[in-house]
């Protein structure tokens, strides 16, 4: 069976460094671009894509999916009237009531291991059967059991860091102790950067250098933008502003994606 | 069919039972290489060791590279691995019996073959 479609696993060491930024804006790119998106939150013990999509849609919980009591189809809502033109984006959510995410994090080792199985079980039937190009997973930080499943069942994973010395120390040592372990493709997107990249030689000395660090391809490199922080996450940026240097960023991180995938 | 037909499908099943018999050897053979290695007399398999991430982390890379297979899988055969593993049949079946004594894997026979896989639940 050939699956033509690609499963992206957005990952980060430690929290705040733009994850779920990132996996909304990549995905709403991705749609824009015409494809069809189905984008899901793993981050059971910090759920937050309800905040940002709503849960009154929500028929069944991704929490559901992987404790075997419901079908992906019905955690799946369909989100693509928030996007202006394009293809189609669907959403998986994370059940964020205070009860779902304590019985989330006592999970023992064989609900984790049929976790896995369920999360490596999904790919042919949401790229294959439904059609979609790109499931993206929006994990937690750090080394949870339910980051690594979504680590370990994914085609690519895009590591979300800073130059933040600890994330920097952290997200090396996870490179190597992780995800070369499991051969992962994986490529960087440096966030928050407070250098000028604006001009294309400086742009491309520090990507050169990001690569060294950290040898593994950049995605991306964004600085630091305070209309991004003054949004709070209120909408897509990428499409409430297309013009910002942030929503150009992005669309060549999708941009890049998409080729990647074509290869 | 003709008499030389018949005459010629004979030696075939004949040379299929061999292999079969020599599989089954080779199988037993890894079985007790690995207790050996082990110290460990007799078959028994250890009570429960889910295949979890961690425990995957954990493995040696040859070992996880067969598990993460047999995960992908849900069900696998050892020829079936190895294709996924570009090794060959008989390293991976090595591997796989090895998981098995570990108790990270279970294995059930259905007529000549073998099939290794995590959990019935997951199986393909």
């Amino acid at each position: 069976m050939i699956v033509l479609g690609m499963s992206i696993a957005v990952h980060s060491y430690k929290g705040g460094t733009g994850k779920t930024l990132f996996s909304i804006n990549l995905a709403a790119t991705l749609v824009q671009h015409g494809k069809k998106v189905c984008l899901m939150d793993l981050d059971f013990r910090a759920p937050s894509l309800t905040t940002f999509f709503g849960a009154e849609k929500a028929e069944c919980w991704l929490n559901d999916y992987l404790n075997g009591t419901c079908k992906i189809e019905k955690v799946l809502i369909n989100h693509s009237q928030r996007i202006n033109e394009g293809g189609k984006l669907f959403v998986a959510l994370a059940n964020p009531s205070t009860e779902a995410i304590r019985d989330m994090s006592a999970k023992d080792r064989k609900w984790e291991m049929r976790a896995l199985g369920r999360l490596l079980a999904l790919r042919n039937p949401i790229l294959n059967d439904n059609g979609f190009d790109y499931l993206i997973l929006d994990t937690s930080p750090g080394l949870q059991y339910s980051s690594i499943n979504a680590i370990v069942s994914t085609d690519l994973v895009i590591v979300v860091t800073t130059f933040d010395k600890s994330d920097v120390e952290g997200t090396k040592r996870m490179l190597h102790e992780l995800y070369e372990l499991f051969e992962k493709k994986t490529n960087i997107i440096v966030n928050k950067v407070l250098y000028d990249v604006s001009s294309k030689s400086t742009e491309k000395d520090m990507q050169n250098k990001i690569t060294e660090m950290y040898q593994v391809p950049v995605l991306g490199i964004v600085p630091c933008f305070c209309d991004v922080s003054k949004a709070e996450g209120a909408f897509i940026f990428t499409q409430e502003k297309p013009s910002h240097p942030f929503a150009k960023i992005v669309d060549e991180m999708a941009n890049r994606i998409e080729k990647n995938n074509s290869m | 069919m003709t008499r030389q037909e018949v005459l010629g499908r004979k030696p075939l099943r004949v040379l299929e039972k061999i292999r079969e018999s020599l599989d089954k050897i080779n199988e037993k053979m890894e079985i007790m290489i690995e207790l050996h290695k082990r110290g460990r007399k007799e078959f028994q398999l250890l009570p429960d060791a889910p295949l979890d991430v961690m425990t995957l982390l954990s493995m040696p890379d040859h070992l996880r590279k067969t598990a993460m297979t047999v995960c992908r899988l849900g069900r696998a055969t050892a020829e079936e691995a190895a294709k996924q593993t570009h090794r060959a049949r008989a390293v991976e079946s090595g591997y796989l019996n090895q998981l098995v004594i570990m108790g990270h894997l279970k294995k059930e026979r259905v007529g000549r073959k073998a099939y290794f896989y995590t959990e019935k639940e997951n199986q393909g």
